[in-house]
């Protein structure tokens, strides 16, 4: 991914994959996204599109492949702007961008890829087989969210 | 968080969750309502109106009880009027499947309403 850094406080959490610390993710972001202006109702789109990225990474980023299982989040803070990676090392998968249509019956990956483009402001997915994936994900202060 | 099975009436059981329902803790609702199914319970309430966060794992659950208890002849209910977990029941498109009413009292009520359906359907 070669592009300019993005500007703001760079702050980084390293977290082992399990399910007992997505909790930990959410109070760093709310924590985080509470000093910079953004609205109640930001903080909450934050929380759940965090836990789902921690969450995919825990269902799903170490299959067979040689694990390293932790997962760093990482966020840009300036005023009124938050932007979150939440990144692992896992397996990652061929397609850019994973189905995350509405669905019938939750499918765990899709649902919780859906919820996070239904709650941010941007999103972008990156993988690789082998390499792992990189959920990116920014929010801004009261800004509503189109369609995507 | 904490999950208490409470047999309201004999046809009704409530589930009251208190807390936050994530990937760690939702499995404890999970097997609350699977329990109270097993167990023949058909008319169930979610009380959800102590939580504060839910995301896709609470979701699946619900969802997936729902559709047990509807396969049994019965509803879930789902009970909370936090903005915060409302929302995840709006845009997943899933408040009308899980019978969504803002507190206990309005889920009970949803509840028996649909019992006199489906007695009257089996009459």
């Amino acid at each position: 991914m070669p592009e300019p850094t993005p500007e703001g406080d760079l702050i980084e959490l390293r977290l082992p994959c399990q399910a007992r610390y997505i909790a930990v993710a959410r109070l760093a972001v709310s924590g985080i996204a509470a000093r910079i202006g953004l609205t109640l109702d930001d903080v909450e789109d934050l929380k759940v599109a965090v836990s789902e990225a921690c969450t995919n990474v825990i269902d799903h980023a170490f299959g067979s492949c040689a694990p390293d299982q932790c997962m760093t989040l990482r966020c840009w803070a300036r005023e009124g702007e938050l932007r979150v990676e939440v990144i692992d090392a896992g397996c990652g998968f061929e397609a850019t961008e994973p189905p995350a249509d509405r669905p019938d019956s939750p499918q765990p990956r899709g649902l919780g890829l859906f919820l996070i483009r239904e709650l941010m402001d941007e999103v972008q997915v990156f993988s690789s087989a082998g390499a792992g994936t990189t959920v990116r994900m920014v929010k801004r202060a009261g800004e509503e969210q189109e369609p995507q | 968080m904490r999950v208490e099975r409470q047999e309201a009436e004999g046809w009704l059981t409530v589930v009251a969750v208190t807390g936050e329902l994530d990937a760690y803790t939702a499995p404890e609702l999970r097997t609350a309502l699977q329990e109270a199914m097993d167990g023949g319970a058909q008319f169930l309430v979610a009380d959800l109106t102590a939580v504060e966060y839910i995301d896709s794992v609470g979701l699946g659950i619900l969802v997936a009880a729902a559709k047990r208890a509807a396969a049994a002849g019965g509803a879930l209910s789902v009970a909370s009027d936090a903005s915060s977990v409302t929302k995840v029941f709006q845009i997943s498109g899933t408040h009308e499947l899980l019978g969504l009413q803002p507190t206990l009292p309005e889920s009970r009520e949803f509840l028996a309403s649909r019992r006199q359906e489906h007695a009257g359907t089996n009459s």
